[in-house]
């Protein structure tokens, strides 16, 4: 395994320095350093299009970037097929539009991953598959297609769908966004639930400011392609350090 | 605090325009369109009263020989006396069952593609659909399964166009697939083959195709074997096909939001396994309206054959009208015949084609 550079003096899950990414001439991100640790539960926020989502994405990713360096659970992200596989093994990842996979019930859904990816047995991934579904309160959805779901059942199967690949990592973009306002405390009491009872490390894009506030150990905001500010919920919301900052909040809060 | 009490449903208003209001609206609301109506219903009414009178009232029904057809009319009989001819060709009487099974088989693969319950639909039918021009051709040739052996010459009319169009759509399937995968891939060298090839075989006629089939395949052959003429015009319909569906596919791919490429990289998916797990079975299901349009084009483009001498239905026709015993000129009800019975099989598969959309609508609403 010499192209999976073990980072031994550095106990941070994931570590980004110096990453920037361009869309043609267009640059998106710019000198992103970011270093979670294991268990961190980060917030992140800022104004549309100022490249929260490809950050978060380029974690597993969806997307490449051009600079910098990206280390996840101790793996370099190359363009080596091996170590990206092994990234996308740590981590899981929820969308804003759920994106299950409607051909499928709810339960091959979540046994899919757990199947052809990590060769385990059905009935081993079926009852993994129905822990998780009681996890999100939905086991008795088991057996409909995502088309005969509400939104909110279908984020938190996404949810669950994730979880069954006992990831070490979970990336939320925008989890809540697409919901209707009822939904959205059944998504957002899952998120809290998992973050407190399994210690997930967790790295959320969101608005919902009261999540930030309860789950969050650092909230961070981005403007531009750059982080601009980062602190702890307490801090962060109470003392803004830059007047970027103070204008955004005053207009979400 | 006041309760909230929902108003009772009622029933929606019933349009209250009758047939005259609807003809005044739309045929005679000027004294033009009046005048218009009136001209064309005459000329349809004359002319239908005496298509009517010769196809129905005074046509020969009864009988077996030329001798039979007396009257005015149409000579049904023709048709009656050569029917078999023109659904089963010269293929053997005693063994016409093969023929009816095979097409049994498949109406039964295209009934279970559709009742099946939806989680095993797919894993049973696409490998039914795909093993299934073999079991026929194994059927019809009679050699393997140990019955009389009956050769490709004989086989012919009607059922042949069914089966021909039929076994090439089933084989293209898959290689359209890896052509429309070639043409989205992200090497440069598979994707220009790809597009090479989908281009051709979209590009030319099928008919060159036909004379090239069996003017140049054998080249391709080792030399002194002799590979029947129906397998290379299978094998140039299967071509032809695949170009055409490459693109249908192609179209389906792209109608795959992004998000669903996205939720499978984020599992960890390899690309065969997004692929066939996720966009496969999708892709399918929206390209399934154009996949059957083009089949229905290629189900009419299997009368082309005749060009090159196989006992298709069109070709038998000709046979028959040629017959030393039927001179009376039956060409009309001949051609009458042919146009009734491929417009029959070309609109139930359109009727089939609206269902499935239909079917789609109501699946993909959330
Ligand atoms: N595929 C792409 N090609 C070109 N530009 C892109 C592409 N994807 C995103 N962008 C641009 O990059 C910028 C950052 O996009 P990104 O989706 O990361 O923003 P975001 O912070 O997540 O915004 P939002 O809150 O609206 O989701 C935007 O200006 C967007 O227009
Ligand atoms: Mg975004």
């Amino acid at each position: 395994m010499s192209v999976i550079e073990q980072q031994a003096n550095n106990d941070d899950i994931i570590v980004i320095k110096d990453l920037n990414k361009w869309y043609g001439n267009f640059h998106v991100l710019k000198d992103i350093n970011l270093n979670v640790r294991k268990g961190e539960r980060i917030v992140i926020c800022g104004p549309s299009g100022s490249g929260k989502s490809t950050m978060i994405r380029c974690i597993n990713r969806l997307e490449e970037f051009q600079k910098g360096s990206l280390v996840v659970n101790g793996v370099e992200m190359i363009d080596d097929v091996k170590n990206i596989e092994a990234i996308r093994k740590e981590v899981g990842m929820v969308f804003q539009h759920f994106n299950l996979f409607p051909h499928l019930t709810i339960l091959e859904n979540l046994t899919l991953g757990p199947i052809w990816v990590q060769k385990k047995p059905k009935d081993e991934a079926e009852a993994t598959a129905m822990k998780y579904l009681e996890r999100v309160k939905i086991p008795d959805q088991a057996l409909k297609f995502p088309g005969q779901l509400s939104g909110g059942q279908q984020q938190r199967v996404a949810i669950a769908r994730s979880l069954c690949m006992a990831p070490e990592i979970m990336l939320f973009d925008e989890p809540t966004s697409a919901l209707d306002p009822e939904m959205i405390k059944e998504v957002l009491d899952v998120m809290i639930e998992l973050a407190e009872e399994e210690g997930m490390t967790m790295l959320c894009v969101t608005h919902e400011m009261n999540f930030a506030k309860t789950v969050a150990h650092r909230v961070i905001f981005m403007d531009g392609g750059e982080i601009v500010e980062e602190n702890t919920p307490n801090e962060f919301f109470e003392n803004p350090e830059t007047d970027r900052l103070q204008l955004f909040l005053s207009q979400i809060l | 605090m006041r309760e909230f009490k929902p108003l009772p449903a009622q029933p929606a208003p019933v349009k209250t325009q009758g047939a005259v209001a609807w003809l005044r609206d739309n045929l005679f609301y000027s004294p033009v369109s009046s005048i218009v109506t009136l001209f064309f219903a005459y000329f349809f009414i004359k002319y239908s009263i005496a298509m009517f009178d010769w196809a129905l009232l005074s046509a020969d029904w009864t009988g077996t020989t030329e001798k039979d057809c007396t009257s005015e009319g149409a000579c049904w009989v023709f048709i009656k006396a050569w029917s078999q001819q023109f659904f089963y060709g010269s293929y053997i009487e005693s063994e016409i069952w093969r023929i009816n099974l095979s097409i049994l088989l498949l109406l039964a693969v295209i009934v279970m593609s559709f009742t099946l319950p939806k989680n095993i639909r797919l894993k049973v039918t696409i490998p039914a659909f795909l093993l299934l021009p073999f079991i026929c051709i194994a059927i019809l040739d009679g050699r393997i399964l140990g019955l009389t052996h009956v050769k490709t010459d004989l086989w012919g009319g009607f059922s042949l166009n069914v089966l021909m169009a039929a076994a090439s759509i089933i084989v293209a399937f898959p290689f359209s697939f890896l052509w429309s995968l070639g043409r989205r891939s992200d090497m440069a060298f598979i994707r220009s083959v790809s597009i090479i090839f989908i281009e051709f075989f979209r590009g030319v006629p099928v008919l060159s195709l036909f004379f090239m089939g069996s003017v140049m395949l054998p080249l391709f052959f080792a030399e002194g074997t002799n590979v029947d003429k129906l397998i290379r015009v299978w094998i140039v319909l299967i071509f032809f096909m695949s170009g055409y569906m490459a693109e249908v596919f192609r179209g389906g791919f792209q109608a795959i939001p992004r998000g669903q490429y996205e939720a499978a990289d984020s599992l960890g998916l390899g690309y065969w396994q997004k692929i066939l797990l996720i966009l496969l079975p999708q892709v399918i299901k929206v390209s399934m309206p154009n996949i059957l349009a083009t089949f229905v084009m290629l189900f009419k483009n299997t009368t082309f054959l005749l060009i090159i001498g196989i006992p298709e239905l069109v070709q038998t026709l000709q046979t028959a009208l040629s017959n030393s015993y039927w001179l009376g000129g039956h060409t009309l009800e001949g051609y009458l015949f042919v146009f009734a019975v491929f417009w029959a099989s070309c609109f139930s598969m359109s009727l089939l084609s609206s269902h499935i959309e239909r079917k789609l609508d109501t699946d993909n609403r959330n």
